[in-house]
C-alpha cells in the first residue's frame, strides 16, 4: 500500500507542474484559439533565466530571500518575453488564416529553443540545491520539501488565478474575450489588453513550472522544453482545452497516470499509453474532461 | 659572380625544399569527433597524436620518417565517421587513431580492414572485436571486462543478495546491463529486477518506486552521467537505503553536481581518472600536454587512444617494416609494453588485455576516494 501513496505522490507532484504548463496553453487557446506552441521552451527559458539571476543578481546566495526574488524575477522576465512574443510573433498574424499563427508559433519555438542554446550552450546545466534536502517518513511514505512546496505553491497559484478569472472585472473582460472578441469588443473591452493580460499570466505561471523543474530534477537542458510543453499540450487537451480548471484537472491525471502506468505497468511504455489515453479521452468526449462545446465562429 | 650565387642559392634551396616535401612520410589518420557533443573528448585525441607525432619527429621520425598526421572530423556520428574512413583511406594512411565512440569506429571498421589500415579505438562495445578484422585494435577494455569486474565486485567483495540492474535503451548501456546481469549470474548472485529507463527522462521516480517495494541493498546503473545523477538523487530523496554503483560513463564531474548532497557515498566504476595513473610514461605524457595546449587531457580516453598509436609504432620499429600485417602479427605476440595506461598487450581478436577498474567513493566534497582496486 505504501507503494500506492508513494506513486501518487510522486504523480501529484509531476502532475502540478504539468497543470501549470497547461495552463499557459489553455488561456492562450481560450481567448486566441491559437496553439502557442513557443510556451514549453518559455518553460525552459525561464528555468535558465532563472538559473542567471540565482548567479548573477542573488551573487548565489541559497537563502529564502534569494529563491522568492529568483521565482519574482524570473516571472516577471518571461512576463515581458510573453508580451514581447505576441506583439512580434502573434499580433500581426491575427485576422490571417489559423495555419500562419500556427507556423509563426513553431517558428517561435525554434527562435527561442536556438536562443537558450547561443545563450547558455547545449550542455546540460545544473540548478544548485536551492531548497535543503529534507525528507519526512509517514508509514513507508516519502514526502520532500520541495514537493510540499511545489503542490502547495501550485495549488495556491490554481486557486487565485480560478478566483482572477470567475470573480474580477478583467477576469469577466477574459471570459468576454473568450466568448466573442467582437463582442467584447462593442461593450467597451479592449482585446489588445486582454489579449497582453493572457500571455503576461500564461508565461509567469510556466515560468513558475520551469523554475519547479530546475529545482526538483536539477538538471536542465535548452531542448527540455519540447518535452514537457507536449505533455502539459496534452494535459491541456485532456481536460478540455480553453478551460482552466480543465487545465489544472487535465495535468494531475496526466501526472497520476503517468506514475502509475510507469509503476505498476511498465516505465517505457508510460508514454504510450499516455497516448492511448489521450487517443480514448477524444474519441469518448471529443471536448475533454471537463470542455464545453466550443461554437465554430462562422 | 654575385649575380650568379644568389640564383643558385635559390634554385638549389628549392631544390631542398621540394625533396623534403617528396620524402616518403609516416601518414596518421585521426577519426574524431572534433566537433559535436562529444568535442572535448575528440579534440583530446587530436591533440594527443599531434603531440605524440612532435614528439617523435623531434626525435628523428620512425625509422627516418617524418610522422604527418590527418585528421578529420567524424562529429560523432556513424554517417560522417564512414566518410572519414573513405578520405583517409584515399590519403594513404597506413594507421587511424580513434574514434571516440563505438559507433563511430564500428561504422569505419569494414573501410579500413578492406584497405589494410590499421586502426585503434576506445570503444568499448564488445561488438567491434567480433567481426574478425585483423585490422582493429582496441586500445580500451571491452564492456565484457567491466561487467566482469563489477560483478566480481558487487558479489565477491561486497556480497550483495538483492541486486537491481538500470540501464537505458542505447547499445553501450544495454550492452552492458546485459554483461552484468550474466556475469553477476555467473558468480552466483542474485538479479531482482533488471529495468530500462528512458535516458533524459528527468522523472525516475515512480521506477524507483517499484524497486524500492523489492527492498534491493544494491543498484548498479549501467547508462550516462545525466541520467545517473538524478537516479541517485531521487533514489536517496525516496529513502531506498541500497548502495549505489554507477557504470564508467558516469565517471564525469556533472553526475556529483545533479545528484547534489546525495552524491556522498554513491560508488562509480571506470579505470583510473588520467591525474591518478602511477606510471612516469603517463607523468611525462600529461607534463608534456599541459605544457602544449595549457589543460589537462579530457579523459582517459585520450590516453587510451595515445598509447594504441604508440603500441602501433613500436610494433613498426621493431619489425623495422612498415607493414601493416606484421605490426598486428608483432602485437598479438608481444609483452607487455609499458604504456600510459598500464602495460599494453594485445590478444588475437584484437582486445587490449588485462583490465585497470577501480571503484570510486564519492566523497562528501565531491572528490573521489578509491574504494577497491582490481
Amino acid at each position: 500500500m505504501d507503494t500506492f501513496f508513494q506513486q501518487l505522490i510522486n504523480g501529484l507532484t509531476i502532475g502540478s507542474i504539468y497543470a501549470l504548463v497547461a495552463l499557459g496553453y489553455t488561456m492562450v487557446y481560450g481567448v486566441m484559439r491559437l496553439i502557442n506552441f513557443a510556451h514549453g521552451d518559455m518553460v525552459a527559458a525561464s528555468a535558465f533565466v532563472g538559473l542567471t539571476i540565482y548567479t548573477q543578481v542573488m551573487g548565489q546566495s541559497a537563502t529564502l530571500f534569494s529563491v522568492i526574488m529568483i521565482f519574482l524575477l524570473a516571472a516577471v522576465s518571461m512576463a515581458c518575453v510573453g508580451v514581447i512574443l505576441e506583439r512580434v510573433a502573434y499580433r500581426p498574424l491575427r485576422e490571417a488564416p489559423r495555419l500562419s499563427a500556427v507556423v509563426s508559433a513553431l517558428g517561435a519555438s525554434l527562435v527561442i529553443q536556438n536562443g537558450i542554446m547561443l545563450l547558455w550552450g547545449p550542455q546540460m546545466r545544473i540548478f544548485p540545491e536551492l531548497v535543503p534536502q529534507v525528507y519526512w517518513e509517514i508509514g513507508g511514505v516519502v514526502v520532500s520539501l520541495i514537493q510540499v512546496i511545489i503542490l502547495i505553491l501550485s495549488l495556491v497559484l490554481m486557486v487565485a488565478l480560478y478566483f482572477f478569472v470567475e470573480k474580477t472585472r478583467m477576469g469577466a473582460a477574459i471570459r468576454a474575450s473568450s466568448i466573442d472578441q467582437d463582442a467584447a469588443r462593442l461593450m467597451g473591452i479592449n482585446v489588445n489588453t486582454i489579449i497582453a493580460t493572457i500571455f503576461i499570466i500564461g508565461s509567469s505561471l510556466g515560468a513558475i513550472g520551469g523554475l519547479f523543474i530546475g529545482l526538483y530534477y536539477r538538471g536542465i537542458t535548452f531542448n527540455m522544453g519540447w518535452q514537457y510543453g507536449l505533455f502539459a499540450f496534452v494535459a491541456a487537451i485532456l481536460g478540455g482545452i480553453g478551460n482552466i480548471p480543465g487545465a489544472m484537472l487535465g495535468g494531475m491525471l496526466l501526472g497520476l497516470f503517468n506514475a502509475f502506468i510507469a509503476g505498476y505497468v511498465s516505465s517505457t511504455w508510460s508514454d504510450a499509453f499516455t497516448f492511448i489515453l489521450l487517443i480514448i479521452i477524444l474519441i469518448v468526449r471529443p471536448t475533454g474532461i471537463l470542455g464545453e462545446r466550443v461554437a465554430e465562429k462562422v | 659572380m654575385k649575380k650568379v650565387i644568389l640564383p643558385l642559392l635559390v634554385a638549389l634551396a628549392t631544390c631542398a625544399l621540394s625533396t623534403q616535401s617528396f620524402a616518403e612520410t609516416l601518414k596518421i589518420g585521426v577519426q574524431a569527433p572534433i566537433t559535436g557533443s562529444y568535442a572535448n573528448e575528440g579534440q583530446g585525441i587530436d591533440n594527443s597524436v599531434k603531440l605524440l607525432a612532435e614528439q617523435i619527429n623531434a626525435k628523428g621520425g620512425v625509422m627516418g620518417r617524418q610522422i604527418e598526421v590527418f585528421s578529420c572530423d567524424d562529429e560523432g556520428t556513424a554517417m560522417k565517421a564512414a566518410i572519414c574512413a573513405k578520405d583517409l583511406v584515399n590519403k594513404g594512411v597506413s594507421m587511424v587513431i580513434g574514434s571516440y565512440t563505438s559507433t563511430c569506429a564500428e561504422a569505419a571498421q569494414k573501410t579500413y580492414f578492406k584497405a589494410g589500415v590499421l586502426q585503434t579505438s576506445d570503444g568499448t562495445a564488445d561488438s567491434l572485436t567480433e567481426k574478425g578484422y585483423w585490422t582493429f585494435l582496441r586500445n580500451s577494455f571491452p564492456n565484457s571486462a567491466e561487467a566482469d569486474y563489477v560483478a566480481d565486485y558487487m558479489i565477491g567483495t561486497k556480497k550483495y543478495q538483492r541486486i537491481v540492474v538500470i540501464s537505458d535503451f542505447s547499445s553501450y548501456a544495454t550492452g552492458l546491463a546485459e554483461a552484468t546481469v550474466s556475469a553477476i549470474k555467473k558468480a552466483g548472485g542474485n538479479v531482482i529486477a533488471y529495468e530500462k529507463v528512458k535516458a533524459d527522462s528527468q522523472n525516475f521516480t515512480p521506477i524507483l518506486t517499484q524497486i524500492k517495494s523489492k527492498k534491493p541493498d544494491a543498484i548498479f546503473f549501467a547508462g550516462y552521467y545525466t541520467d545517473g545523477g538524478q537516479l541517485r538523487a531521487q533514489q536517496v530523496a525516496l529513502g531506498i537505503k541500497a548502495d549505489f554503483i554507477a557504470g564508467d560513463a558516469n565517471d564525469n564531474p556533472d553526475f556529483a553536481k545533479l545528484a547534489g548532497s546525495a552524491a556522498q557515498g554513491a560508488y562509480i566504476v571506470n579505470v583510473p581518472t588520467p591525474g591518478m595513473l602511477p606510471y612516469d610514461v603517463a607523468k611525462d605524457f600529461l607534463k608534456s600536454y599541459e605544457t602544449k595546449f595549457g589543460m589537462l587531457p579530457p579523459s582517459i580516453w585520450t590516453l587510451m587512444n595515445a598509447d594504441g598509436m604508440r603500441a602501433i609504432i613500436h610494433a613498426m620499429e621493431q619489425n623495422k617494416s612498415f607493414d601493416t600485417k606484421k605490426a598486428v602479427e608483432y602485437l598479438q605476440a608481444m609483452e607487455p609494453m609499458p604504456g600510459i595506461t598500464g602495460p599494453i598487450a594485445f590478444a588475437k581478436d584484437g582486445n587490449r588485455i588485462g583490465s585497470s577498474y577501480m571503484t570510486f567513493e564519492i566523497q562528501a566534497d565531491d572528490s573521489y576516494r578509491v574504494a577497491h582496486k582490481q
